[in-house]
């Protein structure tokens, strides 16, 4: 293990002394543990530590921030946005919003995440963070404009691991969308983030993450979350084109009456690999949490779906639903699903489907009999596969937006 | 009546049989082995074959994912053989069996007396570690099936079974595989010969009798080319406030174009309703699909033992092979299940199908585990799965845990699976037609379980529907 990484801590500059203790203490615990690997239950489809020590040979910890590049800005609706340089805070324009009510600022201390779980990367985080963004929305402010986060990842990351944590806070009666948008410079790299969400009675919190281009990048990211009552979190992952991308999400809904969306929808090509785990912990009645999980696979590319349902005995009246589809169109693209439900509760309604199969041989050739191509009618079932997943989203311009990439990535295929 | 009136019922077969034993030595090690190869008169080879298991053995760990926990079982606190000491001679024909034996099987409803007997089945009847008779032999030997104790089979057809023992769960397979190849006693075995239809259904009871014992049995069925047969599993066993252990082996090897169906209906002792007592049902459950177009069906109703721990699995080897999974687990008081199945898909144009019914009540937890594997040479394949769970009342458990790879584009896979409690209108529905609430969940649990219930052969299916309806009484109210 120590042979794959060569991580230099005296680059890190610390608080405190026992922060510095803190920090050799957690890597020696990573070190200890090592890279997960498919003995692992919750990595039972994925040998993390084989993908990682196949590619790379003594990663480095990134200490170059330097960012001289103008960034594309997105011009398709008004927002505003933060601009992320390899992780970390680089500069933010809130310029749509009332200053006073929205709070950013650089997250330097690690205190903060003490609850997170522990596993084996999380170790490593704490070993090697250097903080990230934290925002805050204070009581009875709703966001007018969505805040784009720009996650600018330079040119020379090869063989470099990022360790960042962010934190994302909603006060009372508050709403904020959230577009994470990564912008990469295709080095290749290891990404290893640890997020926690907080999102108090009565606010919404939609986030959604898209790739701008492809990647070379390895991710991994966990996020945890408590909501509560009549909260709403909706999360839309439509990362696509990553080499290696792993999304854990754990959300407690911890007062009633709140609700859970996990949405994705991604079309994966050669070499690509991408997973989601997620945990609804439903521990208050009358909580509603809705999974649909979309994946097109092409070439030798590889996606897995990790869920959970959990419901405490207390939490009657629940409400939540699993399902995972898969279109598989090559013999060498792999789908693997363990849809989970852990039930403590009786009068519920819990249930979860999952399907995979190859692309529908009927429509393609109802739309062929019509005068369209193959590749053309089988481009126009697959953008409509994945389209399902924003169907409802409000706000017109970000769902044409999401259209229009879309459209883009498959384009890619 | 009010429900809150309903009393639990007792376990009907909970009674022991009084009966001289003669048991193995305490204790795991290779002198148990060695004694009970030579009580069993085995040859060389069987005995290699259980020491190499028992080495085995030595080296790995208990297995220890699973949901339901329990209790550090001491296996040197056990008995590994234990048999009445009147079949110690091998009685030649049932005249000569330990009447007390004959009237203990005839109290559980399973007359070995072949005039008495239902008609159409031939029934293996294993008692603690010994069979005690096997019935309608004559009828089946002039087809040329073979059915007998497996320890028989050893002796007499010694190149079936060393062809085929292990050939589906080697020894090196998990812990209580492995701890069953070593010490397992006796159990049944099934040739079926190429093109033969077995005229009646063949049936194996087991029964725990001696304390402090582990029952470690062996079946194994094998059906040659064009062949069918239909096999029964029953089980009971004392009541007891200590756990005991049944861990058990169970083969199944379908040639090309035969068809193998198992059904069972567990019915160990489930521990009183404080979770006292009980079986511990760890069994190893697979079957080999390794002809083309050969078909192995399993299906089970769980409703005893205090911990169900079982995987019945069918490996699709052949092009065109059918596996399919029918389950009822009830789980009520302190039980635990830990159930389902593995279906994986190897040859081309392999086809699964696995329904599941799980129900739990009172302080009781359900677990569905299952794995669907699609190869990436299985073309054509295709699977469809349904695991419902039904709760009663808020202290118990329902859990689905299934694992789903799919690595081929022209397969397809489907998997469904609902959680929810007894429909208040359909209760309401059947108490105004005049049903009192425990006839009324009676039937509509029935109903619930239907497609399960359909699958068994119709000896067993009456039996198998009023064991749902006891398994639950007193859960409601």
């Amino acid at each position: 293990m120590e042979e794959l990484f060569n991580i230099d801590l005296d680059k890190i500059s610390n608080s405190s002394n026992k922060e510095a203790l803190d920090r050799k203490k957690n890597l020696e615990l990573f070190f200890k543990k090592g890279l997960p690997n498919k003995k692992d239950e919750s990595w039972k489809f994925t040998d993390f530590s084989l993908i990682i020590n196949k590619n790379f040979k003594k990663i480095k910890n990134n200490h170059d921030f330097s960012f001289d590049e103008k960034i594309e800005l997105i011009r398709d609706f008004d927002h505003n946005f933060i601009i992320l340089v390899n992780g970390l805070l680089n500069s933010f324009d809130i310029s749509f919003e009332d200053k006073s009510k929205v709070n950013i600022e650089k997250l330097n201390s690690l205190d903060d995440f003490k609850n997170q779980s522990s596993s084996n990367l999380n170790y490593l985080n704490k070993a090697l963070s250097l903080g990230g963004f934290k925002i805050e929305i204070k009581e009875n402010y709703k966001c007018k404009k969505p805040i784009i986060i720009y996650n600018y990842y330079s040119a020379n990351l090869e063989n470099k691991i990022i360790n960042n944590s962010n934190k994302i806070k909603l006060n009372q009666n508050t709403e904020l969308t959230l577009i994470e948008y990564n912008v990469d410079e295709n080095s290749k790299f290891l990404k290893n983030t640890f997020e926690t969400v907080e999102i108090a009675k009565d606010s919404v919190l939609k986030s959604i993450s898209i790739q701008k281009s492809k990647s070379k990048g390895y991710f991994y990211k966990n996020i945890s979350g408590s909501q509560g009552y009549n909260s709403n979190y909706q999360n839309y992952i439509l990362t696509s084109g990553l080499r290696f991308n792993r999304v854990e999400i754990e959300m407690s809904l911890e007062k009633e009456n709140s609700n859970c969306f996990i949405m994705s929808g991604l079309s994966l090509g050669e070499g690509e690999h991408q997973e989601i785990k997620t945990r609804i912990n439903h521990l208050a009645p009358n909580c509603k949490s809705y999974q649909k999980i979309k994946n097109v696979l092409e070439k030798d590319s590889n996606g897995i779906y990790q869920g959970k349902i959990y419901v405490k005995d207390v939490a009657q009246k629940t409400d939540a639903y699993q399902l995972s589809k898969a279109l598989i169109l090559d013999d060498l693209a792999e789908f693997n699903a363990k849809p989970e439900l852990e039930i403590y509760a009786d009068d519920v309604k819990c249930s979860h489907g999952s399907t995979s199969g190859s692309i529908d041989k009927d429509a393609v050739h109802y739309l062929m009999t019509r005068g369209i191509q193959f590749t053309e009618a089988k481009k126009l079932l697959i953008n409509g596969f994945l389209n399902e997943i924003f169907e409802n989203m409000s706000e017109q311009k970000i769902k044409t937006f999401l259209e229009k990439s879309i459209e883009g990535q498959i384009n890619g295929i | 009546m009010k429900s809150g009136e309903l009393k639990y019922q007792d376990y009907k077969y909970g009674f022991t049989t009084d009966i001289e034993n003669i048991k193995a030595p305490k204790g795991l090690s290779e002198e148990t082995i060695k004694f009970i190869s030579k009580i069993k008169n085995e040859p060389k080879w069987m005995l290699d074959w259980r020491l190499k298991a028992f080495n085995r053995l030595k080296v790995i760990k208990e297995p220890n994912w699973q949901k339901p926990k329990y209790p550090k079982i001491d296996y040197q606190d056990l008995y590994y053989y234990s048999a009445p000491k009147s079949m110690k001679d091998k009685p030649k024909s049932l005249d000569e069996v330990d009447p007390k034996l004959i009237e203990t099987y005839n109290k559980l409803g399973i007359p070995l007396n072949e005039q008495k007997k239902l008609s159409g089945v031939a029934v293996d009847a294993v008692f603690d570690s010994v069979s005690v008779a096997t019935t309608f032999k004559g009828e089946l030997d002039k087809k040329g099936i073979i059915f007998c104790p497996i320890s028989e089979a050893i002796q007499k057809h010694p190149d079936l079974v060393r062809k085929y023992l292990g050939s589906v769960i080697p020894i090196t397979d998990h812990y209580f595989a492995t701890l069953n190849s070593a010490v397992f006693t006796d159990g049944s075995f099934v040739y079926i010969p190429p093109n033969t239809r077995c005229p009646m259904e063949l049936s194996t009871y087991f029964r725990i009798n001696a304390s402090e014992t582990g029952q470690f049995e062996r079946t194994l069925i094998i059906a040659d080319k064009g062949s069918y047969v239909s096999y029964l599993e029953g089980c009971t066993a004392p009541m007891r406030d200590e756990n005991q252990l049944h861990a058990a082996n169970v083969e199944l090897v379908a040639l090309d174009d035969a068809e193998i169906k198992y059904s069972t209906v567990q019915n160990w002792y489930p521990g009183d309703k404080d979770g006292v007592g009980g079986i511990y049902n760890f069994v190893t459950k697979r079957g080999a699909c390794r002809g083309k177009n050969s078909k192995i069906s399993w299906t089970q109703v769980e409703t005893g033992s205090a911990i169900t721990w079982k995987y019945p699995s069918c490996i699709l080897q052949g092009d065109n092979s059918v596996g399919e999974f029918y389950s009822i687990a009830i789980t009520n008081n302190y039980q635990k299940a830990d159930t389902g199945t593995k279906m994986i898909h190897l040859g081309k144009n392999t086809k699964s199908k696995i329904i599941s019914k799980g129900i739990s009540a009172g302080k009781a937890d359900n677990t569905y585990r299952g794995l669907v594997d699609i190869n990436s040479k299985a073309f054509n394949s295709r699977n469809y799965t349904q695991c419902d769970s039904l709760l009663m009342g808020n202290k118990c458990g329902a859990h689905t845990v299934p694992y789903i790879k799919n690595k081929n584009s022209s397969s397809t896979v489907e998997h469904e699976a609902t959680t929810s409690k007894i429909n208040e209108d359909q209760l309401f529905y059947c108490n105004q037609r005049g049903l009192n609430q425990e006839e009324a969940v009676s039937l509509i649990v029935n109903g619930f379980c239907k497609e399960v219930l359909q699958q068994l052969p119709m000896e067993f299916a009456v039996e198998a529907q009023k064991l749902v309806s006891i398994s639950l009484e007193g859960s409601v109210g």
